[in-house]
């Protein structure tokens, strides 16, 4: 029991980046699904860097960037996310990549049909 | 071959297992299956080459399967015959590690060329360092699903080396290939041909997916920097997350293969109709 009390500090900080990732693939799949749906966000998006890809691209850099930055700024943000626990965030990251894979070739397939 | 590896690496001593059974008799064996299957596909590509009028060796992937074939029948054959394998040993081992790389770089460029004639050498490096991603992340997960004293250290290096393929290969020079090239030239020729949801669909899905990759192999890159050997060899818990997001990252890299040779396909589809 005292083995694990000492080792969490470390766990805490190894979840952290899995965390973030699985925060900035939500946020960065919601982006994309956006984008998809509409074509004034499209265009907002391009006009950021000159391309729509290389705006998503940057925007999933400064998320993941800046989620990792408040997490392990934070031990608030960590307690209540439950960041020490590392199983349930790779389940989580698993989770949302698969789930924002499908929502994504979803749109599009609904796009093309409708085209 | 990542079978022949890994019972390869226990019988060193490399790799620890629970119960190793009779892990020398698997080796063999899947030696054996791995040497015939390289045969195989040696003869099938010499036979189209010269149904074709040409020879082996005027190809890279041509020489790179030589060189594969060579090796495969130095690995098998000495260790069926000698008896005493201790003096060769160490090369066997050198020749067994250095196949792994060489056959994921001859099979993308088999796959690339395959699916589009004329080699594009930017999508070619695409290819190749998503292979050698591939091959980096199946090396993760051995290590995670079979922990030895050194395991951290060289799950390390490996994720490194992950996290720089895929950002210098996978997501720069194919962002580069995608912004210069891909829009100019390949995508109007799908969209005018037979299959043009392999851009609308496809594509448009596959370029804004892949950016989850990076984020998952830096992710994964900073987990194992940051975790604790005594952690990472006393809890399972650690290592089974660490395994699914090792192949988490690997099924991506491989749905991004299959992507790209649709889309690949695709293009090759409509440029002779």
């Amino acid at each position: 029991m005292l083995d694990i009390q000492e080792r969490r500090p470390e766990m805490k900080e190894s979840a952290t980046s899995i965390a973030s990732a699985a925060i900035t693939i939500f946020l960065t799949g919601c982006i994309i699904i956006a984008h998809d749906v509409s074509t004034g966000f499209r265009q907002s998006l391009a006009a950021l860097t000159g391309h729509h890809w290389i705006s998503v691209s940057v925007v999933a850099i400064v998320l993941f960037v800046l989620s990792l930055v408040l997490l392990l700024g934070s031990k608030n943000a960590r307690k209540s996310l439950k960041v020490y626990d590392i199983k349930l965030w790779s389940t989580a990251l698993m989770a949302v990549t698969l789930i924002m894979i499908l929502g994504i070739l979803a749109v599009l397939i609904a796009r093309y049909l409708a085209d | 071959m990542v079978y022949a590896l890994t019972t390869g690496a226990i019988l060193k001593g490399r790799i620890k297992k629970k119960s190793p059974g009779n892990v020398i008799k698997l080796h063999k064996r899947v030696g054996i299956y791995f040497g015939a299957l390289i045969l195989g596909s040696f003869i099938y590509g010499l036979w189209l080459r010269l149904e074709n009028g040409e020879s082996i060796l005027a190809s890279v992937h041509g020489k790179l399967g030589l060189i594969i074939l060579l090796i495969g029948v130095l690995q098998v054959i000495p260790s069926l015959i000698l008896k005493n394998r201790a003096s060769y040993r160490i090369l066997h081992k050198i020749m067994g590690y250095s196949l792994a790389p060489i056959l994921i770089i001859d099979a993308s460029w088999g796959l690339h060329n395959g699916v589009i004639a004329g080699t594009k050498n930017l999508v070619l490096f695409h290819s190749i360092t998503g292979g050698l991603s591939a091959l980096l992340l199946v090396w993760i997960i051995i290590e995670m699903l079979y922990p030895a004293d050194r395991s951290l250290g060289r799950a390390r290096i490996a994720s490194y080396l992950t996290a720089l393929l895929i950002t210098a290969g996978c997501w720069i020079a194919g962002g580069y290939n995608y912004l210069t090239v891909y829009g100019s030239q390949v995508k109007p020729v799908i969209l005018a041909g037979p299959h043009p949801w392999a851009h609308e669909v496809v594509m448009e899905a596959k370029e804004h997916i892949f950016v989850f990759l990076p984020i998952i192999a830096f992710a994964l890159s900073i987990t194992l920097f940051a975790l604790d050997r005594d952690a990472f060899l006393g809890d399972a818990k650690s290592r089974r997350a660490l395994t699914i997001t090792a192949c988490l990252a690997l099924f991506m890299v491989l749905l991004m293969f299959l992507m790209g040779a649709v889309i690949s396909n695709a293009g090759h589809t409509g440029a002779e109709a």
